[in-house]
C-alpha cells in the first residue's frame, strides 16, 4: 500500500464516522481502512429518494475537510457506498 | 479558498468546450492512480474522442475543481456540461448502460444476442465450469473487438443466453457487438483454445508467414508491397514486391478494395502500421508479412541478404 503523509493525530475511522454523523445524524457509518486509504459504508433515511451522486456529495461534504489541504488524513475513499435503508 | 467568479466561468467553459472531459491523475496514456485509469479503461471501450485535464499539473485547477463540482476526490467526468461522479458511480453506470445513453453511444439490443456455440466449445465450457462456484461464463467485447471469455462474478445488466445447456453471461455494453457471433474450441499452436467467430467486427489485419506467402505469390492471387525505403531496398529485396514510391502507392490506390494486399518491410512493424492505414483507405483483404524480410530470407529465401 501506498504511504501518505499526514499531520493528523488521532483515530481517523472515528474521525470520519463522527464528522459523518454531525451532518447524518440518524447515519449508521461503518468505516475501514488505513494509510490514507478508506472504504465508507453510511446508512441513513437521507438517502432515500437522492441518486448516488447526491447521496455521496452529502457524505463528502461532511468529510471534506478530512480530504482537504497537502497532508490531509483521508487521501483516497477507495470504495463509498451510500444505503437508504 | 473559495472559488474566484473567473475560475468558476473558466472551468465552465472547459466542461461545455468538449462533451466528455476527465479531470484526472496523469493523462490517458498514463494514468497515475488507479482511480483514474479504471475510468480512463471504461472510457476507452466506448468512445475515441474524449479530453483529459491533468490536475496534478496545476494545484488551482486541482483545488478548483474539488469545489466547482462538490467532490472532493479525482477522477471527476463531465459529459455535455454535467457532472457524472467519480470512478464508482463511472463504473456502476457502465455496468448498467446508464453511461452509454450519456454517451450517446447505448448499443442497447432489444433483445439478447445471439449466439453459437460449437459442440466442442459446449463440452469445454461444461468441463471448465464444473468448480467455479457462483462465477459465471462472461463475455465481454470492447470497441475494438477484442472479446474477453472468463468466469467471473454476474454484473447488473448482462444478458443470460442460454444455448445447448450452457449459460452464457453478455456484458451489457457488448451485446450489440456480441450479436450473432460463434464459439468453437479448436487446434491452436500453443494447445486447445476457444476461437470467436464475430460478424461484427470490421476488417483487420490478417498475420502471414513467408512459407504462407509464397504459394500466393506464385499464384499471382495477391500483391505484394514493400514499405521500406529505396536505401534499404538496395540491400535487400523480395524479387515480387513492389516499392510504395509514388507510382506504386497510385497503383494500390488504383487496385479494387478486395484485392488480397500483403505488406512487407524489414521486421515486419512498419508494414503493420501502414497495413492498418490501408484497412481506414477501405481495403478489406490486407495481410502483413510477419517478420518482415528477415524472415522471408530465413525461410523462403536465403538469396535474400540479411542486414
Amino acid at each position: 500500500m501506498s504511504d501518505h503523509p499526514t499531520d493528523f493525530t488521532g483515530d481517523v475511522c472515528a474521525a470520519i464516522r463522527g464528522a459523518i454523523t454531525t451532518r447524518i445524524p440518524d447515519a449508521r457509518v461503518e468505516v475501514t481502512g488505513g494509510g490514507g486509504h478508506y472504504s465508507i459504508e453510511v446508512r441513513s433515511s437521507e438517502f432515500s429518494g437522492k441518486t448516488m451522486l447526491a447521496s455521496q456529495r452529502l457524505v463528502y461534504a461532511a468529510i471534506t475537510h478530512l480530504m482537504a489541504g497537502d497532508r490531509p488524513p483521508v487521501h483516497a475513499v477507495d470504495r463509498l457506498t451510500t444505503k437508504s435503508d | 479558498m473559495p472559488l474566484s467568479e473567473r475560475q468558476r466561468a473558466d472551468f465552465e467553459r472547459v466542461v461545455r468546450a468538449n462533451d466528455v472531459v476527465l479531470f484526472m491523475k496523469g493523462n490517458r496514456r498514463f494514468p497515475q492512480c488507479g482511480f483514474s485509469a479504471t475510468v480512463v479503461g471504461i472510457l476507452d471501450k466506448l468512445t475515441s474522442t474524449y479530453e483529459t485535464v491533468n490536475i496534478l499539473e496545476d494545484p488551482a485547477v486541482r483545488d478548483g475543481m474539488k469545489e466547482f463540482s462538490s467532490w472532493p476526490t479525482f477522477p471527476q467526468l463531465y459529459v455535455k456540461g454535467e457532472f457524472l461522479g467519480g470512478c464508482d458511480i463511472v463504473k456502476d453506470m457502465y455496468a448498467s448502460g446508464e453511461l452509454q445513453k450519456k454517451l450517446g453511444v447505448a448499443e442497447t439490443p432489444v433483445s439478447a444476442p445471439r449466439v453459437t456455440l460449437s459442440a466442442a466449445a459446449v463440452k469445454a465450457f461444461m468441463e471448465a465450469g464444473s468448480d467455479v462456484g457462483s462465477d459465471v461464463l462472461r463475455l465481454e467485447i470492447d470497441a475494438a473487438f477484442n472479446a474477453d471469455l472468463h468466469f467471473a462474478p454476474k454484473a447488473d445488466g448482462d444478458f443470460e443466453v442460454q444455448c445447448a445447456g450452457v449459460s452464457l453471461h453478455v456484458a451489457h455494453a457488448s451485446a450489440g457487438r456480441a450479436d450473432g457471433i460463434s464459439i468453437d474450441f479448436v487446434q491452436a499452436p500453443s494447445g486447445m483454445a476457444f476461437k470467436i467467430d464475430n460478424p461484427n467486427q470490421p476488417p483487420r489485419v490478417k498475420p502471414i508467414h513467408p512459407k504462407e506467402l509464397k504459394p500466393m505469390l506464385d499464384a499471382k492471387s495477391i500483391e505484394l508491397f514493400d514499405v521500406r525505403p529505396e536505401d534499404e531496398r538496395a540491400i535487400a529485396s523480395i524479387a515480387q514486391s513492389k516499392p510504395l514510391d509514388p507510382k506504386g502507392m497510385s497503383y494500390l490506390l488504383g487496385l479494387d478494395k478486395k484485392t488480397a494486399v500483403a505488406l512487407h518491410c524489414h521486421h515486419g512493424v512498419r508494414s503493420r502500421l501502414a497495413a492498418e492505414q490501408l484497412l481506414r483507405e477501405g481495403f478489406t483483404n490486407v495481410y502483413n508479412l510477419e517478420g518482415g524480410i528477415e524472415a522471408w530470407s530465413r525461410e523462403v529465401d536465403p538469396a535474400v541478404s540479411r542486414y
